[in-house]
């Protein structure tokens, strides 16, 4: 029930109607074109005669007798291995997330607890790091990787993408922890817990929202990683990103494009899952550093 | 239960000092209240007690052992704070029972321990609601219950009522006084409140600008305050203070003439009496000015006069009317003055 005064005119509602579902339409149409496109063939996809061959797959049915094909999922999924590539991005992530969320939180908290001015500067050459491209510290590292024989592997790469992230997370995990009062900690520690003990048992359970958040950044972050996994990974230790990329560059092959469009499709579809699962977190989470209670 | 001692205890922040020689012996099961103006050092005295802020120099003495150096978990107080600090993710029963776990307490007598407290602060209706569910004076009881829960030597409570309304915080005083007298637990509480402190405190003691100022109990203080400082700070309204001069006995200042006063001393003085021991007469008062206001409190008027710089204050009864501007008389005997040195603020003892 909306009273006169709070009601909006109809012309402005229809207006803001209409621009959200346009605004929708444009948002979600490259996403939904490449789902339905990656059933169809390479001819049908790119076609140059027919845009709309696209849409119905007329080459799709001509050569596979189908609408739909799932050609290209199972040339990108078991001929060129892509699940190697999603296991790798896997291993990368539960890594990454794992110890940035580790490091970030204690430090983190530290910082938020610091009554000294270092911490002030601390955070803000932190800034400045994220603030560099990541490929600028890349092209640094290869020499030396190359000459200690640690380039390549999944674990050179999980340092490298923690050493990038971490500026950032400790700068959002500092933010949430300083919106927390000093007297949790403060009676928690009269009630007899350790430093350590107050940020275990009391610090971390109001935190979640907050290390939700920041680990789901965090994450996001080495998932879509490019500069970083392109340049510092073997060919048999690629990730799904850099993997994707290795197929556009073989456009030669007939099919393969196709490969990278089913497997953008496989790369984005548990980003949409994960998103569902925590977005009840992440609101919290991204509206409790906004607003001091 | 024990004897706290400070000795000596200094803190400075580089060239601030915000505590500076506090020296006090607090008696077993006293309830000392520390009471001044924002900013006196009175929390900081109270979370070096707590150990929650080092001590610069000094010595803060628990029972028989110097806790200076110890962590706040092992010098065994429990701790009110102004905001309550309750742990949101857990339920009111939670909260209390939260210094047990840590403190490794044998989990059997947990439940009876939780619910005495509970009992003592009246939380049976609440205990399984989280705090974001009570108002603020439940909370507040939380916080006393999880500090009573275990037997501390000393209880600490940094303006636990600053936070509720006045009502609430009238009920909430008298069930803080009511519970002290009944678990007999050496208690420091600071406030700026001075009526808190004149009504919960065995002693109390009066800081300004990180030092102690006077120590007594709320009596001494009411009745013979040390400086012009206490004398301004306690009492509602505050001692009256109007300058001026002492000779042979009589005291002379713009609008107040008072015989009768000792001989002894004599130069600039500041002369003190509190508006509710004067009393509005006809003819021959030692005030005869003009009125600069009147305000109704309900049991009483309270007639203002500018006298000097100073305003001061008496009370008459409810039914008495003048304008302002006229002038008024009030006689103020040499039985209730206080005088003070009006260069150093100190008393001159009478």
């Amino acid at each position: 029930m909306s009273s006169k005064a709070t009601r909006q005119p109809p012309t402005i509602r229809i207006m803001a109607t209409s621009f959200l579902v346009i605004w929708l339409l444009v948002a979600a149409f490259p996403f939904l074109w490449t789902l339905w496109g990656s059933f169809k063939v390479e001819g049908d996809f790119f076609s140059k005669a027919n845009w709309a061959n696209a849409l119905f797959g007329t080459l799709t049915q001509a050569e596979t007798g189908g609408s739909f094909t799932g050609a290209g999922y199972e040339g990108a999924w078991v001929q060129e291995e892509f699940w190697r590539a999603a296991l790798n991005t896997t291993i990368v992530c539960v890594f990454v997330v794992t110890v940035s969320l580790t490091c970030g939180t204690l430090g983190g908290y530290a910082l938020a607890r610091s009554t000294h001015r270092y911490a002030f500067w601390f955070l803000l050459f932190a800034l400045m790091f994220r603030a560099m491209p990541p490929i600028t510290l890349v092209s640094g590292y290869l020499l030396p990787f190359f000459e200690w024989n640690l380039w390549g592997h999944l674990y050179t790469t999980v340092i490298v993408l923690v050493a990038i992230n971490q500026p950032f997370t400790l700068w959002m995990l500092h933010s949430f922890f300083k919106n927390i009062p000093k007297d949790l900690d403060e009676s928690a520690m009269v009630d007899g817990c350790t430093r350590f003990q107050a940020f275990r048992h009391v610090i971390i359970p109001v935190m979640w929202p907050g290390v939700i958040t920041t680990g789901l950044f965090s994450f996001l972050l080495a998932y879509n990683d490019f500069a970083v996994t392109t340049m510092l990974l073997s060919k048999e230790n690629q990730t799904m990103i850099p993997k994707i990329a290795s197929f556009l560059g073989t456009t030669q092959t007939k099919g393969n494009v196709m490969f990278a469009v089913s497997a953008v499709v496989s790369a984005t579809a548990p980003l949409f899952v994960m998103v569902m699962f925590f977005q009840r977190q992440i609101v919290s989470g991204l509206t409790a550093g906004a607003v001091k209670g | 239960m024990a004897r706290l001692q400070l000795k000596n205890v200094n803190k400075r922040w580089g060239s601030f000092i915000g505590v500076d020689n506090f020296n006090l012996d607090i008696a077993d099961e006293e309830f000392l209240v520390l009471l001044g103006p924002s900013g006196c050092g009175k929390s900081t005295t109270m979370r070096m007690i707590a150990g929650l802020e080092d001590v610069t120099d000094g010595e803060i003495i628990l029972g028989d052992r110097v806790v200076n150096d110890l962590e706040p978990k092992d010098r065994d107080i429990s701790m009110v704070f102004q905001s309550y600090g309750l742990y949101p993710n857990l339920t009111v029963y939670e909260n209390i029972r939260f210094p047990l776990r840590v403190r490794k307490v044998p989990k059997e007598k947990h439940d009876e321990m939780v619910m005495k407290a509970i009992h003592m602060t009246e939380l049976e209706d609440f205990m399984h609601r989280r705090p974001a569910e009570l108002s603020g004076g439940q909370r507040q009881r939380v916080a006393l219950g999880r500090a009573i829960v275990r037997k501390p030597t000393v209880f600490l409570m940094d303006e636990p009522l600053s936070n509720l309304d006045a009502k609430l915080r009238v009920s909430t005083r008298a069930q803080i006084k009511n519970l002290q007298s009944k678990l007999k637990t050496t208690t420091v509480y600071v406030t700026h409140d001075q009526i808190e402190a004149m009504t919960l405190a065995d002693r109390v003691v009066v800081m300004n600008a990180g030092k102690i100022q006077q120590v007594g109990t709320p009596t001494d203080i009411y009745d013979m305050p040390a400086n012009t400082f206490v004398a301004s700070f306690i009492g509602s309204p505050a001692m009256n203070l109007v300058e001026g001069a002492l000779e042979g006995g009589t005291f002379t200042g713009e609008g107040i003439r008072v015989e009768g006063l000792p001989t002894g001393p004599s130069g600039n003085v500041t002369l003190g009496f509190r508006a509710e021991d004067a009393e509005i007469v006809d003819t021959g008062g030692q005030i005869s000015a003009p009125m600069y206001s009147i305000e109704l409190l309900g049991e009483a008027s309270m007639i203002t006069w500018r006298l000097g710089g100073a305003l001061v204050s008496i009370k008459t009864n409810k039914e008495y009317r003048a304008e302002i501007g006229d002038v008024v008389q009030a006689s103020i005997p040499a039985s209730i003055c206080h005088l003070f040195d009006t260069a150093s603020g100190e008393r001159i003892a009478l």
